[in-house]
């Protein structure tokens, strides 16, 4: 199993956004949709997942609803609004920006030694 | 950032129900299960497995509350509900704070809104918060504000661009009479014809000013205010079109301004202020300006501007020189100097009383703290973080002091109500002592920050318990040595505020003896006084009003119930003219260094008339006061001070008038025994007497002494001989006397009260303090008792420490009290004169009370029975 990485702070968000994107999902479906996307890289800890959804609720860029999961059991699906789809818009642009600074700074101090 | 407000607010109202999280956490934890049995896992270790994966599931059901943005004010909620009940729960204690602070807060908000009223709220006319008032002042004497003349007055307003609009009135007395009407004294305002349109204020009845109004040769036009109309008119409409004449001028009343207007200040009729060729004059000013600024233009951008063009007519027209201009608010130029320093002081009073009020209730709070410990400690040890802890208990703090408040503001409003009642004669009308928002801010910053100031040390000392300590049974008195050091400090500084309170309202009061036992052998209660002015058309000159008053000083004697009639400048106590004197063989050269008298003109049997005795030499006879004739009688204090230890009869002075002209030598003819002529004066001059023949003046007030009212009769004997001449501004001269006292009377009342109500609170303040103190220290009396101490003993090492406190609060009072008293003594009231008694009196009293606060306690724990004291819990 991969050792867990610490996700940066407010990028749980960002994922979630994300992984929603297709398509409304429950909360077990947006966790195990991120571990196999990630390759199990990424496995969101079930105790931060569900506050960072109910983050995401209060600041109006998903919004729940009750319906029927795949075997038939009432789940909660979440879904992103107009306002999430935005708000993903520009944290995907404040990501690439981001890890391409990163990016330059790594590869300048991993030449720099050799 | 509306729609995230929305979002905020409707999961504010619609909160998530504990069902829906549960309900879907155990869904996830389902679906865990499911795929670990689906992987070949038996049921019981799937379960396992699938929690320990997640974790807590409370710890992330508590977060996912959290993140709820309302989710702190449900804390708050449950803290004010703990609060309420809090309070509840020890109503005795609660109501006693509650009282404390209403008696703060109201007195502070009852102050604070006569302050506003009378230093700071817009003048109540429409455009008031841009209303300015403009003087003219002398570059030279820095401190001289004055009137403006009419050409200067024009000039500022063609030239300045700061204003929307820009008027001049003058300020006079004029007589109005009509036929079958007695003439009647009033002031009068002649006014550009803009002045009510500055205000936006139209007449009532009839019109105001038309713009041609006050051009040269336009009729002549008057308006009433409404008082006027309603008193000389019984508000008859057909007034309107009535011809009455002004000063003995013909004018025409055309209207009738509402109710309450007064504007500027305590106006009775409005006349257009047409030019004339005395007006035209540039050093004749007598107008006083009034402006709306424009919108967004400030009173600095103002003054520059007026000072500029003040510079470049200074450089045109010599009268102008060294002339600026002043831009005042309406308080500053009707509501200076000592009626600031007046109220500004009354703020600092009860600002005072309300510290000293949150420290008694600290003190309280403190001493509940000390109980509080073992429910603090609990909940330290349920988890519960410090933040939380004091926030609790400075919400319980803050909601006793906004019902403290809530109370107090019933308290205000019956003090403003009073107060209103009190100066109802004497403060202009402009004056409105209602709260407004400023009001209603000021009194919920002192709910909040009182509750803050007098919760922060209780909160703080409660909410850091000693864990171990406090939990074990038994360990009563902790932490009393530590906390010790804050209450003992409160009563020091409580009793240092008492003192200078205190010292204040004795200055006031012994202002006001010292000014009610002045005179003491006039008859106050029986002289009735009235002022006469002599109208310069029909009354030329001296000879011509000396024969008016010749002719009805008989006819006053004659009256039925008259004992006495004089004529004087000014009745016994009520002011006098200053002028220098010079006496002879002791020539003074510069004119600066003459020393200042006061006089009073009168005509023979004046001193009989108010009953001041004749010392030595002779009264004043028919002849004195006429060419070669001129004399003088002295006071007993005058005579000393101006001629010390000789006697002053026969000696010669002369004065001199504010032209420097000097008069005959006058012969001091007789000494009278001293007399208080100004009693709203730290240093009164010396008092002279001279004949009025020897001034002739065209003002004179009528003194009578009577056994019934005398008015009508005076009013009939002086219509019998000019009927139009009014007699003005009649009272009994006990009342006048009143009237010249209204300030101390009704300052030296209110600060007396805010001192007696400090007293009080101190004195509850310490007792409550010693009182707890030897609570905590029954057992150890007890002891100390069974092993033999004494009753002195023991009341010693009760009052010890109040005793101590009692004293430092009075030395740091007095050093406080000094500077107080000093910035009292400059005010014109007779508060100057030595105050050391005062101090000593008011140090004494306070120590007396102190002490017995203290001595209350004590006695109770000298006469406690050993036996119970040992086992008191």
């Amino acid at each position: 199993m991969p050792t867990s990485t610490d996700l940066l702070q407010g990028t749980l968000d960002l994922l979630i956004l994300q992984t929603l994107l297709p398509g409304p999902m429950h909360g077990w479906g947006v966790a195990l949709r991120i571990q196999q996307i990630s390759k199990d890289v990424l496995q969101i800890g079930q105790g931060s997942l569900y506050p960072a959804l109910y983050r995401l609720e209060y600041k109006g860029w998903i919004k729940a609803e009750w319906g029927n999961s795949e075997n038939n059991r009432r789940a909660k699906f979440y879904r992103l609004t107009a306002a999430g789809r935005r708000q993903l818009d520009s944290e995907r642009e404040t990501w690439d920006r981001l890890s391409a600074a990163i990016g330059l700074v790594l590869g300048r101090t991993v030449e720099a030694p050799r | 950032m509306i729609g995230e407000l929305l979002t905020r607010i409707r999961f504010l109202i619609f909160r998530k129900r504990r069902g829906e999280l549960d309900e879907e956490l155990r869904f996830h934890l389902e679906q865990s299960i499911a795929v670990k049995v689906g992987e070949g896992m038996p049921a019981a270790e799937a379960r396992r497995q699938a929690l320990v994966e997640f974790g807590g599931v409370d710890a992330a059901r508590e977060e996912c509350v959290r993140q709820s943005p309302g989710w702190w004010l449900g804390t708050v909620a449950q803290d004010l509900r703990y609060a309420v009940r809090g309070i509840l729960a020890h109503r005795w204690f609660s109501a006693a704070i509650i009282t404390t602070l209403a008696t703060g807060i109201g007195l502070n908000t009852m102050v604070f809104t006569l302050v506003n009223a009378v230093l700071y709220k817009p003048v109540p006319v429409p455009g008031g918060d841009r209303l300015v008032c403009i003087d003219n002042h002398s570059l030279a004497q820095s401190d001289r504000s004055g009137p403006l003349s009419y050409p200067d007055f024009q000039d500022y307003r063609a030239q300045a661009a700061s204003f929307e609009s820009f008027e001049a009135t003058s300020d006079e007395g004029g007589i109005l009479s009509e036929s079958g009407n007695p003439p009647h004294r009033y002031h009068v305002a002649r006014a550009t014809a803009g002045l009510f349109s500055m205000v936006h204020t139209n007449a009532l009845l009839g019109r105001g000013f038309l713009p041609s109004d006050d051009h040269a040769g336009a009729e002549p036009v008057l308006v009433l205010s409404y008082d006027v109309w309603q008193e000389r008119y019984a508000g008859m409409a057909s007034v309107i079109g009535r011809q009455v004449r002004v000063g003995g001028d013909a004018a025409t009343i055309v209207g009738v301004m509402p109710k309450g207007f007064r504007f500027p200040s305590g106006v009775d009729l409005w006349m257009p202020l047409t030019p004339t060729a005395d007006l035209a004059k540039r050093d004749n000013r007598q107008l006083r300006g009034y402006a709306i600024l424009k919108p967004g233009v400030t009173m600095r951008q103002a003054n520059a501007e007026l000072n500029g063009i003040a510079g470049r007519l200074a450089g045109q027209f010599p009268a102008d020189k060294d002339l600026g201009v002043r831009v005042l608010t309406f308080q500053e130029r009707f509501n200076g100097g000592n009626i600031r320093i007046v109220f500004l002081l009354m703020l600092a009073a009860v600002g005072f009383v309300l510290l000293i009020a949150c420290a008694d209730v600290a003190n309280m709070m403190l001493s509940r703290a000390l109980s509080r410990q073992r429910q603090m400690s609990i909940r330290t040890a349920l988890g519960a973080t410090r933040w939380r802890l004091i926030r609790q208990l400075l919400i319980e703090s803050v909601t006793l002091s906004t019902v403290g408040g809530v109370l107090g503001m019933g308290l205000a409003e019956a003090g403003i109500h009073w107060f209103d009642l009190s100066t109802q004669t004497i403060r202009p009308s402009w004056i409105e002592f209602t709260m407004d928002f400023t009001v209603f801010g000021y009194f919920a910053a002192l709910c909040i920050l009182s509750g803050l100031l007098f919760g922060i040390a209780p909160a703080l000392r409660s909410s850091k318990p000693d864990l171990a300590g406090v939990l074990k049974e038994g360990a009563h008195s902790v932490g009393r040595s530590r906390g010790g050091w804050i209450t003992s400090a409160l009563v020091v500084f409580q009793f240092a505020l008492t003192l200078v309170l205190l010292a204040g309202a004795g200055i006031f009061v012994w202002a006001l003896l010292n000014t009610l036992s002045i005179n003491p052998f006039v008859p106050a209660t029986r002289l009735t006084i009235a002022t006469l002015q002599l109208p310069e058309s029909r009354y030329k000159d001296a000879d011509a009003r000396q024969r008016f008053y010749d002719e009805l000083l008989p006819r006053l004697r004659e009256l039925p119930g008259v004992s006495h009639a004089a004529i004087a400048s000014d009745g016994p106590g009520l002011g006098a003219n200053r002028q220098q004197i010079e006496l002879e063989l002791a020539p003074i050269a510069n004119p600066a260094q003459r020393p200042w008298v006061t006089f009073v003109p009168q005509s023979p049997g004046y001193m009989e008339t108010i009953h001041l005795p004749l010392l030595a030499g002779r009264a004043f006879n028919e002849t004195d006061g006429t060419a070669h004739h001129e004399a003088a009688i002295v006071t007993r204090d005058a005579a000393a001070r101006l001629w010390p230890g000789q006697n002053p009869i026969g000696k010669r002075f002369r004065l001199y008038d504010n032209k420097n002209k000097a008069t005959e030598w006058i012969a001091v003819v007789g000494i009278s025994a001293n007399l208080m002529q100004e009693i709203q004066e730290n240093d009164p001059r010396p008092l002279l007497f001279v004949p009025y023949r020897q001034e002739g003046w065209d003002n004179m007030a009528v003194v009578v002494e009577s056994s019934t009212d005398p008015l009508q009769a005076m009013r009939t004997t002086v219509q019998h001989l000019d009927p139009d001449l009014p007699l003005n501004d009649p009272s009994v001269v006990k009342d006048a006397l009143e009237h010249q006292t209204w300030f101390l009377r009704v300052f030296g009342r209110i600060f007396l009260g805010f001192a007696l109500i400090a007293l009080l609170m101190a004195s509850v303040g310490i007792y409550a303090v010693i009182a707890h103190a030897m609570n905590g220290r029954t057992q150890e009396i007890g002891l100390r008792l069974a092993l033999g101490a004494t009753m002195r003993n023991i009341m010693l090492l009760v009052m010890k420490r109040g005793l101590w406190q009692i004293g430092a609060g009075l030395v740091l009072g007095l050093g406080a009290a000094l500077p107080a008293a000093h910035l009292m003594a400059s005010l014109p009231f007779g508060m100057a004169g030595s105050n050391a008694p005062i101090f000593l009196v008011v140090a004494l009293c306070l120590a007396s009370v102190g002490v017995f606060a203290c001595w209350l306690p004590a006695r109770r724990a000298a006469g406690l029975d050993p036996v119970k004291a040992i086992r008191y819990e």
